[in-house]
């Protein structure tokens, strides 16, 4: 959750580049923020307490040669710089070293666990937008109207709430049911036992099981989308040129859909971008809630050892897409506003 | 037209009158907007809760050997909302939980605009490479999950309220930074600013003269959006096990009511009430944030 | 708060009387709401909820057709399915499923019994045992396994580091293991070893493990390769499933040489939280649930079709000081350890300021037994129960006395000092942040001790914080708990001087105590041994380097109008599913072919009659869910009728 809410950035006024001066730069910034994650990513898992040969060993590892030996099969005795070379030149090849609690490659512990959170995090995401814009859109346009104060209303509430707090309350409602009414979802998990996933019956079952999670996410972030696209369609509505257009007699629809959305779309775009790097966070905690076995859960339970390529690649993941997300909002913004491209 | 020598004002009498002016005109426009006093009052309401937390609430309530109760009571006249698991009253449980609530919004929020303004200022104001990395740095923690790295850090810097706080201020400043600086930049094109500039202010002068108090509306208003988002994060920091679990906050309770069962228990009254309460607390910032913002920028009034 | 439909309605009726057209307009208008962007959002909002209740109309897989599934719901992973490299609680389970033991466990109270090996017996000195090995065991592949197979597994374990780091410490003072033929094994060893036969080792195929050298074993994960399952004897075998995955899945051996498994296959579903397993369980969607909370186990009471418990399992919880800490190689004491705490007369009167009875109730929810020694009751034979003369009460009184009489007398602030006067200072009491328990422990302690006149703070930490701190020296008190083994050398060992720097995180070191420790290591007779053991008990309950406060169960949940014929152990009163060995997996069976059992009496839903069964709430499932469905299909079909309407006003 940002607290962006009501006014976008203004950028200073200047000449525009070409597309594609600016899609290099784009890309270039993106590279340099990669860069900066990775040094990021090494130094800040060291930091963390515990010594993991002592968590994992655990009374079997009882002398001091067994711990030195656990050490130097997975380097963690070397000096600091050595293992930050090593630690980049695998990353760059790909390899993302070994789970010390699993003893499986961590590339592919994440590849295990990626679909089920980018399904999660990408329907609700586009849910979110969807839906959003259009209340935000209806709620300006009525501005101060009872659709306009009910949507206001409930998305203000919405915001405010945490969103596994409102997935508590939804299988406590959906799931498990109040009173008489048993609930018809299940209260978790991504899979019934017994069914096979990649069959017809199992994408259905994989489907009601993500409705309720999915519901949860997409209420809670549909609600940003709506106060920021209402308030920067009404900033648009303000403007001179609608005026104009009005008194050139055209209808209400024409003017809304030809220029003031067009415009206001932009600014969600920007809130969009930096709301990705949150929806990841929205993810832990929802497949917490829901049991829901993607990387978010993975990385919470990496923490306890601490299971550093764990923690290293999963956090380099999320980063890494909350880096292209950003870039391809970024190239589409300036795609749409040339005046942005300078 | 006056007369100067009787009606000499000095300079800063006129700068307080006019700063009264300022307020009082500022509370008008405040006070017509219904859902800012809505917030503000319940804000106000909370804070005095928190502040009387002692007066209102026995403290045996709190304590595990005489916790009063048994456990996990449905609500009743003697307990309103309840017991917890340990039979603690719920109520008395919330009334503190406030305290803890508040206290770690409001803290991490204090960092957290230090370090924004700071930041925001220095990038928005200074030209070069220093302006240059300061901005590129806002932008890449912006790139950074939030929840996972304060997880990290929670973990790195162990449980205790100020720690909680110190995490969340340390990753809710890009936003506010990245406000600030575009303030900043349009304040810098102002004609006052290059007047100062010339009559030979220096930068800093230059800042805390004319940018600052500028930019102070804006900070004001978006600190009360700030102190929302710590609350919320505070509380999933705790839902998340990261919070402190020696002392009772609203997201403490709500660990609780989870890893206890209270869904499949039914008890209801664990998981709605401190959920309600954090909603309402984010709702009144949010809702006075909104407001002061439009108090301070005339094109979003009458929303 | 206006529904959705109230939402549409008012909207549609807005654009009617505004009279719009439909317009080409260009691809980026496109973006804004007009009708067919109305549509993108109306099947946005009903495509989810449409396509939900067409899914809830779908029946919920059937379980009790063929084949028979056996559904368990887990709180905790399994880290490795290799035997050598695991240490999680649920993988030794999952082991246990694929493999066999030597030597087995009995369902009474956890002593040896006859498993792979049918009978044994020592030499007169203790240092020669030969195992009598069945014959006609087959592993799943067809090869026949032998005792060579033992001797293979047991080798690598005393003669490789990986291979040794789970199980080296069973086969000590082992010098060699043969197997003269393929009946017999003989394990000579340098010393007599008391705690054989305990040998909880997996045994492993020599013909696949040979060709996992000792470098490879280090990450050979022993999970299902190309569509084969794993190779082992066990009654089940491993077909789908891997360490850090979320299902596993288990196929019957039908071949077991224990008997064919009742029950198909048994599926693991590992779920993070106990609420939503819970609901899974009374949703039909699990058949088991392991390791719920004792207010579930309650709630469940009423649940019908469903029963649950707190199976009693051999943990105990404790409240351990730091009694000295000490550099391992130098012998100079290390960290700042309040040195009251180096007195037991101190710690032994602390002990009556603790009432356990509280504990089980606040801190357990009453699903927890208040406790005495390290030995828990689980295990009768070890077990010792201090007389009433020793026994600590819970009496504050007589904790004032007893601190009165060491020299820890109140001062004029009220506040205890130490018996030169100076004050105690602040004692640091840790509880373990992830455990609510041990916090409310250690609160309920802190509350304690302030009415004796000590001062203490709290402090929660993660385990991993925690351990490293205590291996510091760097705290008074912390709260813990201990899995004992069916065999207590284990438990005893963590009291031993060697064992500081290590698992002793009470850093106790008491000469007489380590003399009878090595005692009893290599007694043979074991009524002696027995006697020992109690003595030890007594020194530890008297010196106190714990304060142990409660016994703890384990909650569990199973559909017994599903599943029936499991066996506790300890039987009686004990856990139903993670135990010593997988007898309960061979003995459960599908409800309605309870019957006796099998003679086994004590064993859960004996020729019972099936409960009530859970097709009422999937009838209520599909009647609600085929509404749902309707209700939305209707609204959409109203919303596009009504739109379809306008348009034709509007041209």
């Amino acid at each position: 959750m940002s607290n962006v809410i009501a006014s976008a950035p203004t950028q200073p006024v200047a000449r525009p580049r070409s597309y594609a001066r600016y899609v290099g730069t784009k890309v270039l910034g993106a590279l340099g923020s990669l860069m900066f994650v990775l040094v990021v990513n090494f130094f800040l898992f060291r930091v963390l307490p515990g010594d993991p040969a002592r968590t994992l060993g655990r009374g079997r590892l009882k002398s001091a040669e067994d711990i030195a030996e656990f050490q130097r099969e997975y380097g963690l005795n070397e000096p600091l710089p050595r293992q930050f070379i090593t630690y980049l030149h695998n990353t760059l090849t790909g390899n993302l070293g070994d789970s010390l609690r699993y003893r499986v490659p961590v590339s592919e512990l994440i590849l295990d666990r990626l679909w089920p959170t980018l399904l999660l995090v990408g329907t609700s995401t586009v849910l979110a937008m969807v839906i959003g814009v259009w209340l935000g859109v209806h709620s300006a346009w009525k501005r101060g109207g009872k659709f306009d104060k009910g949507s206001t209303g409930s998305t203000l509430v919405l915001y405010s709430m945490p969103e596994w707090w409102l997935g508590l309350l939804l299988i406590a409602v959906l799931a498990v049911g109040i009173g008489p009414f048993r609930g018809i979802f299940p209260t978790g998990g991504l899979h019934s036992t017994g069914v096979d996933p990649s069959s017809v019956e199992g994408v259905l079952d994989t489907a009601k099981h993500l409705t309720l999670p999915v519901l949860t996410l997409t209420l809670a972030y549909l609600a940003e989308y709506s106060l920021v696209m209402r308030s920067s369609l009404l900033d648009e509505l303000g403007e001179d040129y609608i005026t104009t257009a009005r008194a050139k007699g055209l209808r209400d629809v024409v003017v809304r859909r030809r220029h003031a959305v067009r415009n206001a779309l932009l600014p969600t775009t920007t809130v969009s971008a930096i709301n990705i790097g949150f929806v990841v966070g929205g993810a832990i905690t929802i497949e917490t809630v829901f049991s829901i076995p993607g990387l978010g859960l993975l990385s919470q339970e990496a923490l306890s050892i601490p299971d550093y390529w764990v923690l290293q690649g999963t956090f380099l993941v999320a980063s890494a897409g909350v880096i292209v997300a950003n870039l391809l909002v970024n190239l589409f913004y300036g795609l749409l506003d040339p005046r942005v491209r300078t | 037209m006056t007369t100067t020598a009787a009606h000499t004002i000095s300079a800063r009498t006129l700068a307080r009158r006019r700063r009264t002016d300022a307020f009082r005109r500022n509370w008008r426009i405040f006070r017509t907007n219904r859902a800012g006093l809505l917030g503000l009052g319940l804000l106000v309401f909370f804070i005095l809760v928190a502040v009387f937390a002692g007066l209102l609430v026995d403290s045996d309530d709190l304590s595990l050997t005489s916790a009063p109760g048994g456990v996990l009571e449905p609500p009743s006249s003697e307990y309103w909302l309840g017991t917890d698991d340990s039979g603690r009253p719920i109520l008395s449980l919330l009334i503190y939980g406030a305290r803890i609530s508040l206290f770690v919004g409001l803290l991490a929020t204090l960092m957290a605009m230090v370090i924004g303004t700071s930041i925001g200022l220095a990038s928005g104001f200074l030209e070069g490479w220093p302006a240059a990395v300061l901005f590129r740095l806002t932008e890449w923690f912006l790139v950074i999950p939030f929840l996972p790295l304060a997880l990290i850090l929670a973990t790195v810097l162990g449980r205790g309220l100020f720690n909680i706080a110190l995490v969340i201020g340390v990753t809710s400043w890009p936003a506010t930074a990245l406000l600030i600086r575009s303030q900043t930049l349009t304040i810098k094109e102002r004609p006052y600013l290059e007047r100062a500039r010339l009559l030979g202010a220096s930068k800093w002068q230059q800042v805390t003269g004319h940018v600052l108090p500028n930019v102070t509306p804006m900070i004001f208003a978006n600190t009360t959006l700030t102190v929302a988002v710590a609350i919320l994060t505070e509380t999933t920091l705790s839902f998340l096990g990261l919070g402190d679990p020696t002392r009772v906050s609203w997201g403490t309770m709500l660990e609780g009511a989870f890893s206890v069962g209270a869904i499949t228990t039914g008890a209801w009254w664990y998981i709605v009430p401190p959920g309600v309460c954090v909603v309402l607390v984010v709702l009144a910032f949010t809702l006075v944030g909104q407001a002061l913002e439009a108090v301070f920028n005339p094109r979003l009034r009458s929303r | 708060m206006k529904t959705v439909r109230d939402v549409l309605v008012r909207l549609l009726g807005r654009q009617r009387r505004a009279g719009h057209r439909r317009h080409r307009t260009s691809r980026l208008a496109s973006l804004a709401p007009q009708p067919s962007t109305r549509w993108l959002v109306a099947l946005a909002l009903l495509a989810p909820a449409a396509l939900a209740g067409a899914v809830v109309g779908t029946p919920s897989p059937a379980k009790a057709a063929d084949p028979v599934i056996f559904t368990v719901g887990l709180t905790g992973d399994v880290d490795s399915f290799n035997p050598f490299l695991g240490f999680e609680a649920n993988s030794y389970e999952m082991w246990a499923l694929t493999y066999d033991y030597m030597v087995g466990y009995s369902m009474n109270d956890m002593s040896p019994k006859p498993d792979l090996a049918t009978k044994w017996e020592t030499s007169d000195d203790g240092k020669t045992w030969t195992f009598d090995i069945r014959s006609g065991v087959k592993w799943s592949d067809g090869v026949p396994l032998t005792a060579n197979d033992i001797a293979y597994t047991y080798n690598r374990v005393i003669t490789e580091r990986v291979a040794g780091n789970n199980w080296s410490s069973y086969l000590s003072n082992v010098d060699s293991v043969t197997a003269p033929d393929d009946t017999h094994l003989v394990l000579q060893l340098s010393k007599p070893n008391a705690t054989l036969p305990l040998l909880p080792i997996p045994i492993v195929p020599e013909h696949i493990w040979k060709n996992v050298d000792e470098k490879a074993l280090k990450t050979y994960a022993a999970e299902p390769t190309g569509g084969q399952p794993v190779v082992g004897s066990g009654p089940f075998r491993l077909v789908e499933g891997t360490a850090g995955g979320s299902t596993y899945k288990f196929e019957a051996n039908k071949d077991y040489w224990g008997g064919a498994p009742h029950v198909d296959q048994v599926v693991y579903q590992v779920y993070k939280t106990t609420d939503p397993m819970v609901q899974a369980l009374i949703k039909g969607e699990i058949d088991f649930a392991e390791g719920i909370t004792p207010l579930q186990v309650e709630a469940l009471q009423d649940e019908p079709g469903i029963s649950a418990h707190n199976g009693i399992s051999p943990l105990f919880e404790e409240i351990g000081f730091n009694t000295g800490a000490i550099d391992t190689d130098t012998g100079q004491p290390i960290g700042d350890g309040n040195p009251a705490l180096l007195d037991p007369k101190f710690r032994h009167a602390l002990g009556y300021a603790v009432d356990t009875a509280q504990i089980v109730k606040t801190a357990y929810q009453g699903a927890a037994e208040p406790a005495t020694t390290i030995v828990p009751t689980a295990y009768s034979k070890w077990h010792y129960e201090p007389t009433d003369e020793e026994k600590l009460t819970f009496d504050l009184d007589k904790a004032g006395a007893e601190l009165d009489a060491a020299g820890y007398k109140l001062g004029s602030d009220g506040k205890r000092t130490m018996p030169d006067g100076s004050p105690i200072g602040k004692l640091r009491l840790f509880a373990r942040s992830e455990e609510k328990p041990s916090v409310d422990t250690m609160d309920l302690f802190k509350e304690w001790l302030g009415q004796l006149g000590i001062d203490s703070e709290v402090t929660a930490m993660d385990s991993s914080t925690l351990g490293d701190k205590i291996l510091e020296g760097t705290y008074d008190a912390f709260q813990w708990d201990w899995y004992v083994e069916p065999d207590p050398d284990g438990i005893l060992a963590d009291f031993t001087c060697d064992s500081r720097g290590g698992l002793s995180d009470s850093w106790y070191c008491d000469a007489g105590y380590d003399a009878m420790y090595a005692q009893q290591k290599q007694e043979t007779d074991e009524a002696t041994r027995v006697d020992t053991v109690m003595k030890m008990q007594q020194q530890l309950y008297d010196d106190s380097p714990y304060i142990v406060t409660a016994y703890t169960g384990i909650g569990e949940a199973v559909r017994n109008d599903r599943f029936a014929c499991f066996q506790p152990q300890p039987d009686p009163g004990g856990v139903w599913l993670i135990q010593y060995g997988a007898r309960n997996y061979t003995l459960l069976r599908p409800a309605k072919d309870a019957g006796d059992c099998d003679g086994v009496t004590t064993a859960l839903g004996v020729a019972k009659e099936p409960g009530k069964s859970s097709e009422s709430s999937s009838t209520l499932t599909y009647v609600v869910g085929g509404a749902l469905l309707a209700v939305l299909l209707i609204g959409g079909g109203i919303v596009l009728i009504r739109r379809r309407s306008t348009a034709a006003d509007r041209e």
